[in-house]
């Protein structure tokens, strides 16, 4: 766990971080994802599942909370 | 990057800023809410306000959920904290957020076990490492961040943590922008919607704003590409006299919103029949506390805390920048006594306050206006 120092606290806000998905396990709902910067964190996939090898998923406070492919278009 | 730089781009950015200035009625005063704190960031970061012409007037609204915590229940947070046994955990802004007798950051200075962290999540795996310790997550936000606890408690009870248990402070974003568009004080003329808030609750539920209100909504995204296309969008409406809910964000947001993170959430919230907002009173149904389901994990009625109201400290007019009455810079503390070194009032914490957004961005630009 790092200290939130940046200028914008991706918890507190209506903030999201695009992240792709690196490894999937498939039974405990998770994922390991990393953002463009290359930070790294393990995500909750169960709101956005079926997810693959290389999607896009909008994150939030360690879940997965919209698949970014899937909503262009909606 | 992404999703991002294209969202950043400079020429298109002056392109729709002329596009704006084409759609505006010369002689009327257009005042637009940006409900989401995340938006007013951007706002004073990217210096939109300074693109738009003199009669289109941003007003940020009550979407930092820092912002809208009232002291009571940060103070018992804090007095839960001071337990010995406990291993209080929160999100990082929540930390220097000022109680009536002083913030969480010093309570851990003064010795409670007070961690930060970044997602519910990580609470519960400090829960798992400490079976003999009891954790705490003061749990906060909009229907962005509520998915997440709703998830963790999930977890909790799945796997039989009982030692994890959660404050609720999560509140809804449709009750308070009802009360603001039932406030005498303000006369809007459209919203800038919540971009993430809107990738869980989808765009039906803002439909009371047309319908009721005959207002336009524009949920956009957090770019200024995003921030300055929504104007456009709002401004449209209005000089075509429309009023509908549209979305600026479809890269993000389906119109339907995500159903499973509604399902959880409805599982493991229920509506509280009061809510205490910062600034703006006790809003009906507006915040959520845990169901009987998820009782055993409701760290209220595990521990014993004051659980009173209590008045904010009389300087502060956090409630007045959180309805948009005033600005932040018309605030009678504002860079004086408060600032985010040393805040008075919430909207001066977080980063998505606006009067912190306010004092990092804007009082430059406005220091220039004044010479």
């Amino acid at each position: 766990m790092t200290e939130c120092t940046s200028e914008h606290c991706i918890t507190c806000g209506d903030d999201g971080v695009p992240m792709r998905v690196l490894r999937i396990d498939a039974e405990r709902g998770l994922a390991l994802c990393v953002d463009d910067d290359g930070n790294k964190s393990t995500v909750e996939i169960a709101l956005v599942e079926p997810v693959a090898l290389g999607d896009s998923v909008l994150v939030h406070a360690g879940v997965a909370l919209v698949t970014l492919e899937q909503a262009v278009g909606a | 990057m992404k999703f991002v730089d294209e969202f950043r781009d400079a020429d298109l950015g002056r392109v729709v800023a002329t596009e704006i200035l084409g759609a505006v009625e010369p002689g009327r005063h257009y005042k637009i809410m940006e409900v989401c704190g995340g938006h007013t960031h951007s706002i004073y970061k990217y210096g939109i306000d300074d693109l738009l012409p003199a009669n289109v007037e941003l007003v940020h609204g009550p979407g930092c959920p820092v912002c809208v915590i009232p002291m009571g229940r940060l103070d018992d947070g804090i007095a839960i904290a001071r337990n010995p046994e406990v291993i209080f955990t929160c999100f990082g802004d929540m930390m220097r957020v000022p109680g009536s007798e002083g913030s969480l950051l010093e309570a851990k200075a003064e010795g409670a076990d007070i961690r930060m962290v970044y997602s519910p999540l990580d609470a519960l795996r400090i829960a798992k490492q400490n079976p003999d310790r009891e954790v705490v997550f003061f749990a906060i936000g909009f229907e962005t961040t509520a998915p997440s606890t709703a998830l963790t408690l999930k977890r909790a009870k799945a796997e039989g943590v009982p030692n994890f248990s959660c404050v609720c402070n999560h509140v809804t974003i449709v009750p308070p922008l009802r009360a603001l568009l039932d406030s005498p004080d303000l006369r809007l003329d459209g919203f800038v919607g919540p971009g993430h808030v809107s990738t869980v609750v989808g765009a039906r539920p803002f439909q009371f704003i047309p319908a009721d209100y005959g207002k336009p909504i524009v949920i956009a995204g957090f770019e200024p590409l995003d921030i300055l296309q929504a104007i456009r969008m709002i401004l449209a409406q209005l000089a075509e006299r429309r009023c509908e809910v549209e979305n600026q964000y479809t890269r993000v947001v389906p119109f339907e919103g995500n159903r499973r993170a509604l399902e959880v959430m409805a599982e493991v919230f229920e509506l509280r029949p009061h809510f205490e907002w910062r600034g703006l009173g006790f809003i009906s149904q507006s915040g959520l506390r845990l169901s009987n389901a998820y009782a055993d994990f409701d760290a209220e009625l595990r521990f014993s805390a004051p659980g009173v109201r209590v008045a904010d400290p009389k300087a502060c007019q956090c409630g007045e920048v959180l309805k948009g009455v005033i600005k932040p810079w018309e605030c009678k503390v504002f860079g004086t006594a408060c600032t985010p070194e040393r805040p008075i009032g919430t909207c001066m914490v977080s980063s998505e306050g606006a009067c912190a957004a306010y004092y990092n961005f804007g009082r430059f630009a406005r220091e220039r206006e004044v010479v």
